[in-house]
């Protein structure tokens, strides 16, 4: 039991962390530093679908 | 189920490597540390995911991460001159078979603290190695603390989470680095992003903390005990209110002394007499035959090279005889191929002078480094870099925790203190990056303004 907990917790925070990092963009480009994107960024966000021009900021 | 558990969580984290690939590098340090190819028994077991995770984060930062502005530090070339200078003693090593075995995990480890740097280029990824490193050792601790506080505590008696007394589920050596993680487990908890500071963050890493504190004590390791002392010293130096926190300390240790077992009080008393400690005088037996062994073997004996040593040494025992009288019991013992218990010895006796020079000016410059960052930023620091010193603190405070407690036991090539070595080299790089960004003026301005004349 006490094994389980152990594992469970420190796991279930890191998934945590793990699924915010891969929502921040300041794990690529940090704002103190000029942003110069690689060629993998560069397609990434390429492929990334463009924003609904309909939609409100915020809504 | 925690096979299953594990298994889905390491691929998982993989996985998300692959959208991000920094997370490879995170990966990596948690299966360095946490070792969940040891804690299952089916499919990660049979899968060298340390080596998979590695080969991942070097790949992926060749292939898809930006390399503007990186360079290779003065720490960095130490590393590798160390790299190498232990590559050629392992081709003469006096063991050529043992020290190729422990040469297979050196070298990633000193690779890897080469490499970390590299990929540490924004202030979140500094954050979150420092978040996977706590977290990690958490997994380890979390459950010894309890242990320790249901009673299941006692030196060797103590059941981790892996019962293999090795690397980190080595009694001394996890209550080393539990005592090393923990100025950066509070660090955390000031200056987080990822989890931003608030009661609940706290109460964990106060728990966290809590349960460092108890590794010493469940592990019954003397090393341990050094180690708190040497960072409450230390938090003396950073504390802005040294009186309360005097106070504090000294409140808390009234209380805690009481309710420690007495098998751990008895066990530390031996700290001052290692005559009357079987444990203790090995240690000190083994020092001096490295001393004398480095004076025929300057270059080292390669990896593992205690295993030839023989050494012979008297315990006393004074035992109560009656009528105020003491019976003296004298020993004695004599023992081959003990490890040799120290950092500093391990170096000496395995890589020379040479290994240890470089092994000291190693740490030596982070010690170094990390008092010039924290100084440079101390007073009125910008807003955005208002967590460096704070973090420059607690690297210090780690690492200088590692060196004390490195001493008593054989942590000289431990990967996740190179992990920690690693993390300073990539804040330094860190700092020098923002250095090099900062808009320069055009004009330095003048030290005093020259009046117009008045005719004009």
């Amino acid at each position: 039991m006490i094994d389980i907990f152990t594992v469970v917790v420190p796991h279930l925070l890191m998934g945590i962390a793990v699924w915010r990092l891969i929502h921040r963009d300041d794990l690529d480009n940090d704002p103190l530093l000029p942003g110069a994107a690689s060629a993998f960024d560069r397609a990434r966000r390429a492929f990334r679908p463009a924003p609904d021009k309909n939609s409100t900021p915020g809504a | 189920m925690l096979n299953l558990f594990l298994t889905a969580f390491v691929t998982a984290f993989l996985a998300a490597g692959v959208r991000r690939p920094f997370l490879f590098v995170l990966a990596y340090a948690y299966i360095d540390v946490v070792a969940p190819q040891k804690v299952t028994w089916g499919f990660l077991a049979h899968v060298p995911v340390s080596l998979i995770a590695f080969i991942c984060a070097v790949t992926a930062w060749a292939v898809a991460e930006n390399k503007d502005g990186i360079r290779f530090s003065p720490r960095q070339f130490v590393l590798l001159m160390l790299l190498v200078y232990c590559g050629l003693t392992t081709r003469s090593a006096d063991f050529p078979e043992e020290a190729f075995e422990k040469w297979g995990w050196v070298w990633k480890a000193l690779v890897f603290a080469m490499f970390l740097p590299l990929t540490l280029r924004t202030r979140l990824r500094i954050e979150a190695f420092a978040l996977f490193m706590v977290l990690s050792v958490g997994v380890i601790v979390i459950g010894g603390g309890i242990k320790t506080l249901a009673g299941g505590g006692g030196y060797g008696e103590l059941k981790l989470l892996v019962n293999d007394n090795q690397g980190l589920y080595e009694g001394s050596i996890i209550s080393t680095v539990a005592v090393c993680v923990m100025p950066l487990a509070l660090w955390l908890a000031r200056h987080g992003t990822i989890f931003r500071p608030s009661w609940l963050v706290w109460l964990f890493a106060m728990g966290i903390c809590f349960a460092c504190l108890l590794m010493p004590v469940g592990t019954q390791a003397r090393t341990g005990l050094v180690c708190a002392a040497v960072l409450g010293m230390l938090m003396l130096r950073t504390s802005k209110k040294r009186f309360t926190y005097i106070a504090v300390i000294a409140a808390l240790g009234l209380v805690a002394v009481p309710l420690l077992p007495q098998s751990f009080t008895e066990r530390m008393s031996t700290i001052g007499n290692h005559q009357s400690d079987q444990s203790a005088s090995t240690r000190v037996a083994v020092w001096k035959w490295t001393i004398e062994f480095a004076k025929t073997h300057p270059f080292g004996g390669g990896f593992n090279a205690y295993l030839q040593n023989a050494v012979s040494y008297d315990t006393v025992k004074a035992e109560k005889a009656g009528d105020n009288n003491t019976a003296i019991e004298t020993e004695r013992i004599v023992e081959k191929g003990r490890a040799y218990h120290s950092s500093y010895f391990e170096m000496l006796g395995e890589q020379g002078y040479p290994g240890l020079g470089l092994w000291l000016l190693l740490h030596l410059m982070g010690v170094v480094h990390m008092e010039l960052i924290r100084r440079r930023f101390a007073k009125d620091p910008p807003a955005e870099l208002a967590w460096v010193t704070p973090l420059a603190d607690a690297l210090q405070q780690a690492q200088i925790v590692y060196l004390f407690g490195g001493a008593f036991v054989g942590i000289a090539f431990q990967p996740f203190c190179y992990m920690l070595v690693g993390l300073q080299c990539g804040l330094s790089a860190y700092i020098g990056r923002v250095k090099r960004a900062a808009p320069k003026p055009f004009r330095a301005p003048r030290k005093e303004a020259v009046p117009l004349p008045a005719s004009a």
